[in-house]
């Protein structure tokens, strides 16, 4: 078909250079070496692993400003046991840029003992993923205050923040020294990259490289002077690439604070023998759980538009002008009766 | 306007922090779902061999003041994850055990009140309400709507529940009854349970009807020594409540049994028609007899040159009268319990009294048995229209029993005696109780008059269906647990009760022994909640 000859080039390429046929290219152009690979050899662990997630839908959006449904929060588990869920944020956001200050100051202020937020034109567009962020640094600031030393913190994401909050992490890892609590990023996803003529995925295929180089196990390679940028300066931390579990085929970006760097081995360790659930092989299981107590659904976003709508009514605004208002046109295309 | 400050900036840590910690809460046995006609709870899905839910099984739950009974329907897998997650599943390493569970469908029976009443119910139960096995104290008020006829116990999936009794209504007896269950799963047990209470109550003199038993395996009478099968006579206790005539000499030779006559002037031409298969001009001729012939003699005037010649004169080719009484010797050569001397006004008396009237025909064949069978209903439903033309107060109703009654009851059967009853027998207080294996066969139409059903484990899917569409209490969600019943369990469905009751039918040989043990007159007393028998 004519309008599609475009994907068998995309197949092409992706079966030439984004499947890898050996490792070699991939160890000569990273850096990375087979001795890289350290084993990580599971081990029974007593203390609790706390895992702090966010979530946020939209539920109406003018472009300008929008309102958010914001959800932040940690589960808690001792071993293959859940303790408990904490929310610790649950509210609707109107993300406007003109009253930006007021929302996330205090916070700052009050959580982390900073100043108060400096925003730049260019990062007023994603307010609402902002304050999520600064709400996950809020519940892993609480999730410190209830963990005692020896304990481990998870996050789902990166450590590689955004810049106005970078300060917030700061405090949040100078806590967590200072209490002894081990405290890494694990992202799902991640925009690491290597290779010269196309941008090839780094985690994806530090992956391959492990089921070959160490098979059937779980292992981590630290990126410290690889040749792939994970913007490690800019954080006061290390980046690693993680296989929690050696029946999965998944890897993860772990970031990890400086402090840590020499109890990687066993801070992974007790984390690989919470990775192997029925439900979710692989990844931590106390990050599984978080996903899933704290994730707003469609259901409930539905439901509180629904609410915001009649609190508008009830206040006396007509039917059509709420529309008017709430309405998003992308769901008129859609043909989804979202009001 | 201007836009206030603390709209939107809290200005304490504490309004900050709206912190909400969401723990462990057991979520299995509370209500989750659904509607007013159909509840869901879970239940974890490694419940142990004892605390395993079953299809059939009754739970409680109780709101507020009401506690609502239901029924299980089904069971599923499930848990809150959504889509096809279980065929990725890697192994059973759980960690979150209280993700995954077993759905339970129940369906609501009704609801019972503070003051006991049970009703159907018109609302659901809150959302988590406390769900529980149903267990004694909640089926009492069961105890209340049960009748005076005994044949079981309350069953709870396979659970006894030995407390509460099931008893069938003698009042409901006229409305006719069926007994359903596949070849060996308890039919001759169960009327031999439910004889016995019928004797019982002749003899504390509270029985309403008399009930009619014609066995043609010769299984009710002394049961099969061999297998330590008990028959009605072992009931010494409650002897006085049966009445026995037997074909078979050494039978009827036993002090007590009378030996069966049958006169041949109760016997008609329609009678004999049901003996053989026979052709358009036999089947005519049969049909003129009694317009020809004196009705009261014809069986001897047919035999007779003069009788013959009558029929010839008709019109009738001499060679198909000849296949009659050819037909008609033999038949009275081969049942020699007709005679001159007739049992029928004795038996009729004794239903009449209320008695048991066991009519023993051993090794006797098909055809003789439907022919016996007719001889004695239609004497007996004749007996009756006459006494409700006459007013005859003190006489008892009476249920006529039928053994294969698809022979008789069938969709397009020409033995329409058995239909008649089935249609007006109620009106003269005469019921009719059809025993099948074959339910399906059966005419829905008549099916559908029956309002007491005793339904044992039927295996053909067919079979069920013909009950569940035509019963008049719904059956239709039972069929699962109609399908998996075990030898002696039954559902019970009387208009009576107010939902079809999960029984197990005593076996007969130990109810005898409660029977023979209890005290007659102490009995007396405690009628309706009988004492339990606990061994
Ligand atoms: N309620 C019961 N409890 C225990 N055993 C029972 C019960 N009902 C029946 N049985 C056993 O099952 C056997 C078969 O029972 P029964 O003769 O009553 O079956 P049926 O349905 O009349 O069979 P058929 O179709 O051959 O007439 C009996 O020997 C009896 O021991
Ligand atoms: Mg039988």
């Amino acid at each position: 078909m004519e309008e599609w000859s475009r994907l068998s080039l995309v197949a092409e390429l992706i079966r030439d250079h984004i499947s890898l046929d050996g490792i070699d290219r991939y160890l000569a152009e990273t850096g990375v070496q087979k001795s890289d690979f350290v084993l990580v050899e599971p081990s029974d662990f007593a203390g609790e692993i706390f895992a702090v997630d966010g979530s946020n839908v939209s539920l109406c959006n003018w472009s300008t400003a929008d309102v958010n449904l914001i959800r932040a929060g940690y589960a808690v588990y001792r071993g293959r046991e859940w303790r408990r869920t904490v929310i610790t944020f649950a509210d609707v956001l109107l993300a406007d840029a003109k009253l930006c200050r007021n929302m996330f100051d205090p916070y700052l202020e009050q959580f982390f003992g900073l100043e108060g937020i400096d925003l730049k034109e260019s990062d007023l567009d994603r307010l609402s993923s902002y304050y999520r962020e600064l709400q996950e640094y809020v519940a892993i600031n609480d999730a410190l205050g209830e963990a005692h030393a020896g304990d481990i913190i998870l996050y789902d994401g990166s450590f590689d923040v955004f810049e106005p909050l970078r300060g917030a992490l700061a405090v949040i890892f100078a806590r967590a020294e200072e209490k002894g609590v081990a405290l890494l990023a694990v992202a799902k996803s991640s925009s690491l990259f290597w290779g010269e003529e196309i941008t090839l995925p780094f985690v994806q295929h530090t992956g391959m490289a492990g089921s070959r180089l160490a098979p059937e196990a779980a292992w981590y390679i630290s990126l410290k002077d690889k040749k792939v940028d994970a913007s490690q300066g800019r954080w006061n931390g290390q980046t690693y690439i993680v296989r929690f579990c050696g029946q999965s085929e998944h890897a993860f970006r772990v970031d990890a604070p400086i402090f840590l760097q020499g109890e990687m081995g066993s801070v992974l360790g007790k984390l690989a023998a919470y990775s192997c659930s029925a439900e979710c092989l692989g990844y931590p299981h106390a990050l599984f759980r978080a996903h899933r107590d704290i994730r707003i659904t469609e259901q409930e976003g539905a439901a509180v538009r629904q609410r915001l709508m009649a609190r508008l009514s009830q206040g006396g605004m007509p039917h059509s002008k709420i529309r008017m208002l709430m309405q998003d046109f992308h769901d008129i295309l859609e043909m989804k009766p979202r009001i | 306007m201007a836009i206030k400050e603390e709209q939107i900036r809290p200005n304490s840590a504490a309004s900050l922090l709206n912190r909400k910690v969401i723990e462990g809460r057991d979520t299995t046995y509370c209500i989750v779902s659904k509607n007013v006609s159909e509840y869901h709870f879970i239940v974890p899905f490694d419940l142990s061999e004892e605390e395993r839910v079953e299809v059939g099984q009754i739970f409680s739950i109780k709101d507020q003041g009401l506690t609502f009974l239901a029924r299980v329907l089904n069971i599923e897998h499930s848990s809150n994850y959504d889509g096809h997650w279980d065929t990725t599943m890697k192994g059973t390493q759980f960690f979150d055990d209280d993700q995954i569970f077993n759905r339970v469908i129940a369906e609501p029976l009704g609801c019972i009140n503070k003051k006991l009443e049970f009703k159907k119910s018109r609302t659901l139960p809150t959302k988590f309400a406390s769900v529980t096995r149903a267990e004694k104290e909640e089926f009492k008020f069961l105890s209340q709507v049960m009748g005076d006829i005994e044949v079981g116990y309350l069953r709870n999936g396979s659970r006894l529940v030995e407390e509460i009794p099931v008893a069938l209504h003698s009042e409901a007896m006229d409305h006719h009854m069926g007994v359903f269950a596949t070849t060996g799963m308890g039919k001759s047990n169960f009327m031999k349970v439910f004889a016995a209470s019928c004797m019982r109550l002749f003899a504390r003199g509270e029985s309403k009807f008399g009930l009619l038993i014609v066995d043609p395996h010769g299984e009710y009478l002394k049961g099969k020594s061999k297998d330590l099968v008990k028959g009605l006579v072992h009931l010494k206790k409650y002897r006085e409540g049966l009445a026995c005539y037997s074909t078979n000499k050494q039978n009827a030779s036993d002090p007590g049994v009378e030996e069966l006559a049958i006169s041949e002037s109760e016997i008609l031409p329609q009678d004999i028609a049901l003996l053989y298969d026979w052709s358009p001009p036999q089947r005519d001729a049969l049909e003129a007899i009694s317009r020809i012939l004196d009705p009261a003699s014809w069986l001897e005037e047919i035999q007779s040159p003069e009788g013959m010649a009558r029929m010839m004169q008709e019109g009738f080719k001499d060679s198909t009268v000849m296949v009659l009484v050819r037909r008609i010797k033999n038949e009275l050569g081969r049942n020699s319990y007709i005679r001159k001397r007739s049992s029928l006004a004795n038996i009729l008396a004794n239903l009449q009294k209320g008695k048991v009237v066991l009519v023993d025909i051993p090794r006797m064949s098909d055809r003789s048995e439907l022919f016996l069978l007719s001889v004695i209903s239609r004497y007996i439903l004749n007996e009756y229209k006459k006494d409700e033309q006459e007013g005859q107060e003190s006489r008892k109703n009476c249920l006529i029993t039928i053994e294969e009654a698809q022979r008789v009851l069938g969709a397009g059967s020409n033995t329409t005696r058995f239909e008649s009853i089935a249609r007006e027998g109620r009106k003269f207080g005469v019921g009719l109780c059809a025993i099948t294996q074959q339910p399906k066969l059966i005419d829905k139409q008549l099916l559908s008059q029956f309002n007491t059903l005793v339904v044992m484990g039927l295996g053909d899917r067919n079979d069920r269906m013909q009950l569940e569409e035509s019963a008049k209490q719904d059956l239709s969600s039972m069929d699962i647990e109609i399908q998996t019943l075990e030898k002696g369990e039954a559902v019970v469905s009387t208009l009576n009760i107010p939902f079809p009751v999960p029984a197990r039918i005593h076996r007969y040989e130990d109810y005898l022994r409660r029977l023979e043990k209890e005290d007659k007159q102490e009995s007396l007393i405690t009628r309706g909640g009988f004492k339990p028998f606990l061994e």
